[in-house]
């Protein structure tokens, strides 16, 4: 992985994301062997894309006082152009920086030693 | 499949049996034997005769280890459901259905028999006319389902056939799983000129209706992972929802692509609410485990 210059869709996302959200924290996966035998990614999959379903989690302080729809509506439109070329769905989990710090918390307690 | 054949492996009876092995599998009934009330099934196991060494039987039709269904004596139902408790036991096992013919219509097991007695006679008493009825001591799923199986067995190999009652797809007997409302289409067919544009009858569904869902598949069979979740949800909640499948070509040819921009959203699922979408899969799901889903939605 390290030294291969691949430009994956994972990795485009990867960019879009960043910039046009100013993710703090972004993780991305790929999941579309999860969806491989599904009626509707048969037809990309012919075409050749293989990279059709993502799992993304991004932090960013744009989210702030934004509804779920809003937040999955931005992380939608920086990828647009990825949407019409064969990504076929996003699982989105859309936080703000402190919501992120928040969660950390509840979910990894870390005892004061 | 299991449940495509059934595989027996005998204890009671003498010659090992491999019920309808001549007939091809698809043929093969699916058969059912869990009958109405609830608390079939979900008892602790009785056993009145351990409990009550000293008590002498009044049933006297009825094994302990029960008996071949022909040697079951058969008894007659009383024609009220209240005095059914008299006269059969409230024990687990395995019992027989017979009309006014003779004919048996129906085998299943319970963790009570007279309860369900009492309920096939209050919703088809015509077909309740005498009930055989065998106790299983020790009664865990598996000696009932053994109990059942000799009895269908027995029947099946003196009869040539199965029990109406317990064919595939009858659903006198059992409790039949709740109705699926079919899904929606939105044109009369592909070939069909539509007088109103696509977006319009999008637009109109949507608000016409309180909670609708654009699903990839079915309702009864999502096709994509987001979508049965979306549905999984939706059903768990008992929410009134109308769903549309976008995978279906000949009655919604042209929704993907009009939905997606009627929408602004890229992705299916879409759940519309007072005609306002809602979100996808993860949104929904999110606002279904912060509780938020069910103010919404609410008739």
């Amino acid at each position: 992985m390290g030294s291969r210059v691949v430009v994956t869709r994972a990795n485009r996302i990867k960019a879009k994301l960043q910039s046009a959200l100013e993710a703090t924290a972004l993780e991305i996966d790929d999941v579309s062997y999860q969806h491989a035998g599904h009626a509707a990614v048969r037809a990309s999959t012919a075409e050749g894309q293989t990279e059709t379903h993502f799992n993304v989690k991004i932090v960013s302080p744009k989210f702030d006082g934004q509804s779920l729809l809003k937040r999955h509506r931005l992380v939608y439109d920086a990828l647009a152009d990825e949407l019409h070329s064969g990504l076929h769905a996003l699982s989105i989990v859309a936080n703000t920086p402190q919501e992120a710090e928040a969660k950390a918390k509840t979910q990894n307690p870390i005892p004061n030693k | 499949m299991a449940t495509n054949t059934i595989n027996l492996s005998p204890i009671h009876s003498t010659s090992s049996l491999r019920l309808l092995s001549s007939r091809s599998s698809q043929n093969a009934p699916t058969l059912s034997f869990y009958s109405h009330p609830k608390p079939s099934l979900t008892f602790p196991s009785i056993s009145l005769k351990s409990k009550n060494p000293t008590k002498p039987r009044s049933f006297t039709t009825i094994t302990s280890a029960h008996k071949d269904l022909k040697e079951t004596e058969l008894i007659a139902v009383p024609p009220l459901p209240d005095e059914v408790n008299g006269k059969f036991p409230s024990d687990a096992g395995v019992y027989a259905v017979y009309d006014n013919k003779e004919e048996l219509q129906f085998i299943g097991i319970s963790r009570d028999i007279a309860a369900s007695v009492t309920v096939h006679l209050k919703s088809v008493p015509e077909l309740c006319s005498a009930v055989k009825v065998g106790v299983v001591d020790e009664p865990d799923r598996a000696a009932l389902t053994q109990a059942w199986k000799s009895w269908m067995e027995e029947h099946i190999k003196a009869s040539g056939k199965i029990p109406p009652g317990n064919e595939t797809g009858n659903v006198t007997w059992v409790r039949q799983p709740p109705k699926k409302k079919p899904d929606l289409r939105l044109t009369p067919g592909r070939h069909v000129q539509l007088t109103v544009p696509l977006e319009e009858l999008i637009d109109r569904l949507v608000k016409e209706n309180k909670v609708v869902a654009f699903i990839k598949g079915s309702r009864s069979a999502p096709m994509c992972g987001f979508s049965q979740r979306v549905v999984g949800i939706l059903e768990g909640e008992g929410v009134d929802y109308e769903s549309v499948d976008v995978l279906d070509e000949e009655y919604n040819y042209g929704l993907r692509e009009t939905l997606k921009k009627y929408s602004n959203w890229p992705t299916f699922p879409q759940i519309f609410v007072n005609g306002e979408l809602v979100g996808g899969c993860d949104i929904l799901t999110s606002m279904y485990e912060k509780g938020e889903l069910a103010p919404l939605v609410k008739k």
